[in-house]
C-alpha cells in the first residue's frame, strides 16, 4: 500500500473510532504496517492539519489516538453540545490531583493531605468515573485504595499518567525560593509507594489497559 | 482557587462582609499566611492563630457550617502557640526538641503542592469543556447488546436501587411473612435462566411475570450475580449512550462454556 493511502486509512480509522484507538490496533488493519509507522503517519497528518489551519487535530490520549477539536473553538462548540460543559469543584479537582499523584491511595491519606473529609467528593468522582477503586491495601482493616481511571486520562488529555506535570518543587509561600528542611522531609515520605493487593475486578472497564500499572509520576 | 469564590454576608447589612470560600482548615491557614506576607516555614504562630479563630467566628456569624476539622486545627494552633512560649525542656528526648511548627509546616507545603497540581489540571484542555471528539455515532444506533461495555459496581448498585424503588409500588412492602431464600438458590435460578441462551436482562431475573419479586429475593439475586461474576460463570454488561455514559438495562451474559460448566462444582465447594 502506498504511503499516501496508508496515511488516509489511518485518518479514516481515527476519525471513525468511537474512542481513542491504540496505534497497534490501527497498524493491524493494514498489511506490513507497525505501530511506529502509524505514529509517524499521525504526525504527518497533524502537520498537514496545522498547515491547512484545520480546526481539529489528532490527540494522543489514554494510550490511543482521537480526533479532537482545537481548544480555541470551545466557545462555539459549547453552544451546540447536548450536555453542559464539564465542571469540577475545587474540592473535586484537589481530590483528583491527590489521587493522580499518590495512587494507589486510601481515603484516609487523601483526607490527611487535604485536611477535610473527602467521602462525598470521592463518591462523586467515582460516579463520574474519573477515579476507580483499585483494590485494598493489605494492612489491618484492608482499606480501599483509589486510583485514576482511563476516563481521567481522556478528560484531561493525557496519554499516560507519566505525562502529568511533576508536582512543582517545594516552594515556600510568599514567592520564596528556598527549599526548606521540613519540605524535604515531606518529599522523602512521599517516595514510599504503598503496596497494593491484587486488584479486584469489580471495576470492569476502567481497569482495562495499562492505566493501572502505570507508576505514578515523579513528584519532584 | 479559594480566593476566586466568595460569600457575601447580608446584602441588607450596611457594611457587607466578604469572605473567601475555603476548602478546609489548611486552605484557610495558607490564605492567612499569604495575607500576612510571611514564609510558610516562619509562621508567626500567635498572629495566625488569632486570625484563624477570628475567621472561624466570622464564618459562624455568616451562618456557615464550621466543620469539625476547622476546630481541630484551632486546637492544634493553640497547642503549638503554647509550646512556642515554653523554653525547650532539657530533660526531654531529642525528637521532642524540634520546632513545634514543623509538622504543620510540612502539611501546609504538601497541601500547597496539591493545590498547584489541581490548578494545573484545571488549566488543561478538558474533554467536554474545551475540546470535543469527532462525533461518529454511525448510520443508525446499534442495538445495545452490541456495544456493550463492562458494568462497574456503581451502575450495578444504581440498577439495584431502581428495582427496589419500583418494588416499593407493588404493595408487597407490607408482607410480613418470612421467606427463606438463599444466594445459592438464586445462583441456580440465574444459571437456569441462562440455559440455552447467551444472555438475559438483570431486571428479568427479579420479576415473576408482571410482578417484582420480594425484597429478600432481590437482594439474594443481586448477591448471586456478584458471586457468579466472581466465579467467572457470567459477565455483567450495560450499553452506552451517545455520550459514552453507561445506560440502559444491565445484561447478564454467560461466559464461555467450559468456565460456565464447572461453576456448580465451585459453588458446592463454597457452600
Amino acid at each position: 500500500m502506498e504511503r499516501e493511502q496508508q496515511r488516509r486509512v489511518v485518518e479514516a480509522v481515527i476519525l471513525a473510532s468511537p474512542e481513542p484507538i491504540a496505534p497497534a490496533r490501527i497498524a493491524a488493519v493494514m498489511p506490513r504496517c507497525n505501530p511506529s509507522q502509524v505514529r509517524a503517519l499521525v504526525k504527518e497528518l497533524n502537520d498537514e492539519y496545522s498547515e491547512a489551519r484545520r480546526a481539529f487535530e489528532i490527540w494522543e490520549v489514554a494510550g490511543g489516538y482521537q480526533m479532537r477539536s482545537l481548544p480555541e473553538f470551545s466557545p462555539w462548540l459549547k453552544q451546540v453540545q447536548k450536555t453542559r460543559p464539564l465542571r469540577l469543584s475545587a474540592a473535586a479537582l484537589e481530590t483528583v490531583a491527590v489521587v493522580a499523584y499518590r495512587q494507589p491511595v486510601t481515603r484516609a491519606e487523601i483526607e490527611h493531605i487535604r485536611g477535610v473529609d473527602c467521602g462525598a467528593v470521592l463518591k462523586s468522582l467515582l460516579e463520574r468515573q474519573l477515579v476507580r477503586i483499585a483494590g485494598h491495601r493489605e494492612v489491618p482493616g484492608r482499606p480501599i485504595v483509589y486510583a485514576t481511571s482511563r476516563r481521567f486520562l481522556e478528560v484531561f488529555g493525557l496519554s499516560k499518567l507519566g505525562e502529568l506535570p511533576s508536582l512543582r518543587a517545594i516552594e515556600a509561600l510568599g514567592e520564596s525560593e528556598d527549599e526548606s528542611a521540613p519540605g524535604e522531609a515531606v518529599s522523602e515520605e512521599s517516595l514510599d509507594a504503598p503496596e497494593v493487593a491484587a486488584e479486584s475486578d469489580a471495576d470492569g472497564a476502567a481497569t482495562e489497559g495499562e492505566v493501572g500499572e502505570e507508576p505514578a509520576p515523579n513528584i519532584h | 482557587m479559594s480566593a476566586g469564590s466568595e460569600v457575601f454576608a447580608g446584602a441588607s447589612s450596611p457594611y457587607g462582609v466578604s469572605l473567601p470560600i475555603f476548602e478546609g482548615p489548611l486552605d484557610l491557614l495558607l490564605h492567612l499566611i499569604r495575607s500576612n506576607e510571611v514564609d510558610v516555614t516562619e509562621i508567626p504562630i500567635a498572629v495566625v492563630a488569632d486570625q484563624y479563630v477570628q475567621t472561624l467566628e466570622l464564618m459562624r456569624d455568616l451562618h456557615l457550617d464550621v466543620a469539625g476539622e476547622y476546630l481541630v486545627m484551632a486546637a492544634t494552633l493553640a497547642w503549638i502557640k503554647s509550646r512556642m512560649l515554653l523554653p525547650p525542656d532539657p530533660s526531654s528526648i531529642s525528637d521532642e526538641q524540634g520546632d513545634p511548627r514543623a509538622e504543620l509546616v510540612a502539611r501546609l507545603l504538601e497541601y500547597q503542592r496539591f493545590k498547584e497540581a489541581a490548578a494545573e489540571l484545571a488549566e488543561r484542555p478538558w474533554l467536554g469543556r474545551d475540546v470535543y471528539p469527532a462525533h461518529t455515532p454511525g448510520p443508525e444506533p446499534e442495538p445495545e447488546a452490541e456495544r456493550e461495555i463492562e458494568v462497574g459496581l456503581f451502575q450495578l448498585v444504581d440498577a439495584m436501587r431502581r428495582v427496589l424503588a419500583q418494588a416499593g409500588h407493588t404493595g408487597a412492602a407490607h408482607e410480613v411473612e418470612v421467606e427463606t431464600v438463599t444466594v445459592r438458590e438464586r445462583m441456580l435460578v440465574v444459571m437456569e435462566a441462562l440455559r440455552g441462551r447467551e444472555a438475559c436482562q438483570f431486571e428479568e431475573l427479579v420479576r415473576e411475570g408482571d410482578l417484582w419479586t420480594s425484597r429478600p429475593i432481590f437482594v439474594a439475586t443481586f448477591l448471586a450475580l456478584l458471586e457468579l461474576t466472581r466465579l467467572e460463570a457470567i459477565g455483567l454488561y450495560q450499553g452506552i449512550d451517545d455520550l459514552g455514559t453507561p445506560s440502559g438495562p444491565i445484561h447478564v451474559r454467560r461466559r464461555q462454556v467450559d468456565a460456565a460448566e464447572d461453576w456448580l462444582e465451585r459453588v458446592s465447594e463454597l457452600m
